[in-house]
């Protein structure tokens, strides 16, 4: 048993964590409520985004202009696909819009893969300045790369929350939550609307593979498949709840983190998002029904 | 979706070992079938190098893998983005089985079937109350879940214990054959035989009552319902089906690498799985073969032209967006259709010239179905 003192450190690390989760799991619940589609390539468009940032990097440009790169290219190509596949498959069943970020998914991954081949030795990475700054709290060594994951998870929950109650374009996106048909005939723009979601849920990717290129590692399967631990907080808040999609995503980074140093429990901490979400997608299922949105337009 | 009530299935699957169209019934595409089997099993080995039978080889296991997953997407409407982990389940039973007993090959094979059906209707009996995209998710949790599990378990090395695994060992032996199949090319005949059976095991489910209630519980679960049909007893054996026949080969596969570690299944391989499933044609049982080629013969074929398999990824993604979007019933359905067109246009221009008007429009009924596995296999 562990510790208290040897605990902490990870409880900082699980916050960061967390706050990156938070801000994936909400990116993709405001696009899943905005347009219907469950963006599973949300991963691979941030890693694509930190490996050309990474790139940039080694030819020495400066690493601001690296870092919005990074984010803007994410929004990009989001916003390349959804215009054009957002259309073409609007009227489907969620499921399959799904599936279709996956071919996106393998599209970025088999990219990444040939223009940055693995590497045998030396492992890539992106540091962030920020890294090396930090202070100290409660005797806690606290980097202020972690102080910019947990606050953008935070700012960003309450920043959406806030956008989605109170911005005219928030209340598009949640009237077309609710019924795209509808909202189209009241004179909303949908598909400009549509096209703010795509583009913001890609700026959040972009954010998230910088953060994540940073606290994890720059690989292309590491990073594409991080995507499924902040799907599950999304899964925990049903696709819908951005609070509790936050709360989800700080739980997730904190256990997975906090169970480092258990020995018997260490190699099973990566479990912790998918036992996490099962858990609750089957509670959820026995006391309610939650595909209310596929029924709808299944 | 055949759903015809003829009483010809036993006929059907006596006649042509591979039932793989849609009206095997008929005797030039069951003898193409037979033909189609018997060039693989005895002809085929001998023409290949040693090289493309070992990925001729993971191709007809694969295409069993690729067969539950179409049976449940396609048959049944249920998308699993786990079936990668349950080849592991098959795999790891399979070959802790050979390394711990003494059992002859095909028991073993049978009971990682039946270890991973039971497995998979584990999770099954809870999962499958959820419906689409929540279904699909929860899988891929679980595949995540199996995934990391067994990456720490470690797959079976000839070790004791309940995991089979002896961190410590230098001399790790092989996971045994069958007696009869030791060789590259005799392992893979045996792969053929086990992919037929198993195909031969789908087909007659198919033809027969459950077959006939996942076609309506695919139309619509409700109508389903109302017509008296079960529909949550028979998605679960549909569910138990594919877990049991992607545990045979994951059982199959383990014996043709002989050394399993985890990294001989990677992350992203359940997701390939859907896409080649998708882009193969999930409506027929062609397509599981395609699917399989694609998957395994083609990385093959890349590698030894010296091209990165990340071009397959591409070719994939790009294949999952054009089968969404454009062709659902993916390449089995949209082979034949080119080739009928193409053979019908050649036709025309070989006959225009002479007097004599061709009998019918298009060409012989048995060219476009030949033309399908041909194509895919070369």
């Amino acid at each position: 048993m562990p510790s208290w003192s040897e605990l902490e450190q990870f409880l900082v690390s699980g916050l960061a964590l967390g706050g990156v989760y938070a801000l994936s799991g909400v990116g993709l619940v405001v696009l899943y409520r905005a347009t219907g589609v469950l963006y599973l390539a949300f991963g691979a468009v941030g890693a694509l985004g930190a490996f050309l940032a990474y790139q940039m990097i080694q030819a020495s440009a400066p690493g601001w202009a690296a870092w919005i790169v990074c984010i803007l290219i994410g929004g990009v190509v989001t916003l390349i696909y959804g215009t054009i596949f957002g259309p073409a498959l609007a009227g489907r069943d969620p499921l399959v819009r799904a599936v279709a970020t996956l071919g996106l998914t393998l599209i970025l991954f088999g990219a990444m893969e040939l223009l940055w081949p693995p590497t045998s030795g030396a492992t890539r990475s992106i540091s962030l300045p920020t890294d090396n700054g930090g202070f100290t709290v409660a005797g806690l060594q606290v980097t202020w790369t972690q102080v910019i994951a947990l606050g953008a998870g935070v700012v960003l929950t309450i920043g959406t929350g806030a956008f989605l109650r109170y911005t005219k374009l928030g209340t598009a996106m949640r009237a077309m939550a609710n019924d795209r048909e509808i909202t189209a005939t009241l004179g909303v723009p949908v598909r400009r609307v549509e096209a703010a979601a795509w583009f913001g849920c890609g700026v959040l990717a972009g954010f998230a593979g910088l953060l994540l290129a940073d606290l994890v590692q720059l690989e292309p399967a590491t990073l594409t498949f991080l995507v499924i631990s902040s799907l599950a907080a999304a899964l925990i808040g049903q696709l819908r709840s951005i609070t509790v999609t936050f709360i989800a995503a700080i739980v997730i980074g904190v256990v997975h983190d906090l169970l480092t140093p258990f020995t018997a429990l260490t190699n099973y901490r990566d479990m912790t998002p998918f036992v996490l979400a099962a858990i609750a997608l089957l509670w959820v299922s026995r006391h309610r029904q939650i595909m209310t949105r596929s029924r709808e337009e299944g | 979706m055949t759903v015809t009530t003829s009483d010809s299935a036993a006929a059907a699957a006596a006649a042509g070992r591979r039932p793989l169209l849609r009206r095997p019934d008929k005797p030039v595409q069951a003898a193409v079938i037979v033909v189609l089997v018997l060039f693989v099993l005895f002809v085929l080995p001998s023409l290949m190098s040693g090289y493309y039978t070992t990925y001729m080889t993971l191709a007809a296991i694969y295409s069993v893998v690729c067969l539950g997953l179409g049976l449940l997407v396609g048959r049944v409407g249920l998308y699993s983005l786990g079936q990668g982990a349950v080849v592991q389940i098959g795999a790891w039973t399979g070959a802790r089985l050979l390394y711990g007993t003494g059992q002859p090959f095909a028991v073993v094979v049978i009971e990682a079937g039946l270890v991973t059906m039971l497995i998979g209707l584990a999770i099954g009996l809870p999962a499958l109350r959820l419906r689409g995209l929540y279904l699909a998710l929860i899988t891929l949790m679980f595949a995540g879940a199996i995934t990391v599990v067994l990456a720490t378990v470690n797959f079976p090395n000839g070790g004791g214990g309940f995991t089979g695994y002896n961190g410590s060992s230098l001399h790790i032996p092989p996971i045994r054959r069958p007696s009869i199949a030791g060789s590259e090319s005799a392992y893979f005949r045996y792969a053929v035989v086990v992919a037929i059976i198993m195909f031969v095991l789908v087909y007659a489910h198919l033809r027969t009552r459950p077959g006939r209630a996942w076609a309506a519980i695919r139309q619509s679960e409700p109508a389903a319902l109302a017509a008296g049909i079960n529909t949550w007893f028979y998605k679960l054996w549909a569910w138990a089906l594919a877990s049991f026949i992607t545990g045979v080969a994951g059982a199959v596969l383990a014996a043709q690498y002989q050394h399993l570690y985890s990294i001989n299944f990677a992350t992203q391989d359940s997701i390939i799985l859907l896409a080649v499933v998708l882009m193969g044609g999930v409506y027929t049982l062609w397509g599981a073969v395609i699917a399989a080629l694609l998957m395994q013969l083609l990385p093959g074929w890349l590698q030894s032209l010296g091209v990165s398999y990340a071009w397959l990824y591409i070719l994939f993604g790009v294949g999952v967006l054009q089968v969404l979007t454009t062709a659902p019933a993916g390449i089995a359905d949209q082979f034949p259709k080119d080739m009928k067109r193409l053979g019908g246009f050649l036709w025309r221009q070989v006959h225009r010239p002479s007097a004599r008007a061709a009998p019918g429009t298009s060409g012989p009924p048995g060219a476009p179905a030949a033309g399908s596995p041909g194509g895919g296999a070369q």
